[in-house]
């Protein structure tokens, strides 16, 4: 196994065309991916040799933090291009329009094997770091279909707001929380876009369900698993997952783990079935935790404050003075008092004193990680953080 | 700002109110959000605005802003209307 760094790629993508097609299987070593040379060559060292050819591997930093290198197999990401082709109905899609690292999962199968299997065109741009190339991409787009995450949402309405791009035929959204309140931005940002909540994680290479934007208004409502994926509670009520087009295995801080065919993966996620057959995020696993003996889901305060702030919303973990696990809000940009109280009063109407955060502050944006996520860590201690209210515990 | 805008304001702040719902008679039975945690936060509150950090049998007899009022007022703090 071979690595191909995303920095030769970033003017030219022969090179990854090509490694496609050679038997060999790769790693695509991501622009910045912190993960040093000599931990990639002890995992690439614990790779079994039968996956020496017709694979390929990506790296994530996991819901631990911790680098992870993850297996796919070619064969089974063609298969699930192929299955999210028919399923998003993308046949009259004739390019895509790359706005996230090549790396990322997300990115390399939703777009460049979907091009790849379906001769499609794949428009490279440098991302949001650079509106004016974004800007021009999308312009000059034409039949084409755009892969998001939805911190990227509050960017492309600052910097777009008076824009629209009807070239622009699909936009998906995977990677973390679904932008639902503000279809309103996306739908006028692409007015004849169809718009789509994937969901999924690394391991799962990376899709396990599906709905359209306007199937549901519940942001945490991940839809129905596609064909041939099975989904189930684990004990702690972890969504677990057998998929067929899964990752055969990966290294993260023990010996490599293949995932066979009859195991169940781990998602990271809680969830639980509706009636009506999709499936609905309750929260992370780790973001699930008792403070004075009640149990706290951020992701369920996440959905208060979506309620009062439609922009950039955050929590990171702190103790309070009592030692007690807490959490603080973290805005960005500043919100106006009026808002501050108004994310408040939804915090009073809905949840108890101890699942309120211990503070709320604001940044003027998050940072971002390479993969577009927003870097929670280096947020959550960036200087100059406004405090607009805490509790006086 | 005098100690009673002072308290109005901790109280709105601590027991997240509407302004509006604020009395000076406001009694812990008609605020929904007056618990534990809330008496915490109150008491340390009072330290930070007033200088004095009510005992815990103190912050324990606390069932109104009136009482907020008089515990302070034993310690020399002046409430003028």
């Amino acid at each position: 196994m071979y690595i191909l760094s995303e920095t030769d790629l970033s003017a030219d993508l022969t090179p990854l065309d090509e490694a496609w097609r050679r038997p060999e299987s790769f790693v695509l070593l991501p622009d910045k991916s912190g993960v040093s040379r000599e931990w990639l060559g002890h995992a690439l060292g614990e790779v079994p040799r039968e996956l020496d050819h017709d694979h390929f591997g990506l790296l994530t930093s996991g819901s631990t933090g911790q680098p992870k290198l993850i297996i796919g197999s070619r064969d089974r990401a063609k298969s699930l291009a192929a299955v999210l082709h028919r399923l998003q109905l993308s046949e009259p899609v004739r390019q895509t329009v790359l706005l996230l690292p090549l790396s990322y999962t997300y990115a390399f199968v939703n777009q460049w094997v979907w091009a790849t299997v379906h001769k499609r065109t794949l428009v490279p741009t440098h991302g949001l770091s650079d509106p004016e190339g974004v800007e021009a991409a999308l312009q000059t787009a034409t039949d084409a279909m755009l892969c998001l995450v939805g911190a990227q949402v509050p960017m492309l309405a600052r910097y777009f707001s008076d824009r629209s791009f009807p070239g622009v035929l699909r936009v998906h959204f995977a990677g973390g929380r679904f932008p639902q309140e503000r279809l309103d931005v996306v739908r006028s940002l692409f007015p004849r876009a169809m718009i789509f909540s994937n969901y999924g994680c690394a391991e799962a290479m990376p899709r396990l369900t599906l709905r359209r934007a306007e199937d549901s208004d519940d942001p945490n409502d991940i839809g129905k698993p596609l064909p041939g994926v099975a989904l189930k509670n684990g004990a702690d009520g972890e969504l677990l997952f057998q998929s067929p087009y899964g990752a055969v295995g990966f290294v993260g801080a023990e010996a490599f783990q293949a995932i066979g065919p009859d195991k169940w993966a781990g998602t990271g996620d809680l969830a639980e079935p509706t009636p009506s057959g999709t499936w609905r995020l309750s929260g992370r696993s780790r973001e699930v935790f008792k403070r004075y003996g009640e149990k706290i889901s951020l992701s369920l305060l996440m959905s208060t404050v979506s309620g009062a702030w439609k922009n950039n919303a955050l929590f990171y973990r702190e103790k309070d003075r009592a030692g007690e696990e807490g959490h603080v809000l973290l805005l960005a940009p500043a919100p106006s008092e009026t808002e501050v109280r108004a994310i408040l009063k939804g915090f009073r109407a809905n949840h108890a004193r101890v699942l309120w955060p211990l503070r709320i502050e604001s940044v003027d944006s998050f940072p971002l990680l390479p993969n577009g996520k927003v870097d929670v860590l280096t947020a959550s201690t960036l200087p100059g953080r406004t405090v607009h209210w805490y509790q006086r515990i | 700002m005098t100690n009673l805008e002072k308290l109005r304001e901790l109280v709105i702040d601590v027991f997240l109110l509407d302004p509006a719902e604020f009395r000076f008679d406001l009694t812990r039975e008609e605020v929904d959000t007056w618990d534990s945690l809330a008496l915490v936060s109150l008491a340390v509150g009072i330290k930070s605005t007033f200088g004095y950090h009510p005992t815990p049998a103190e912050a324990m007899s606390i069932h109104s802003v009136r009482d907020v009022i008089r515990i302070l007022s034993e310690k020399g703090v002046r409430f003028e209307e």
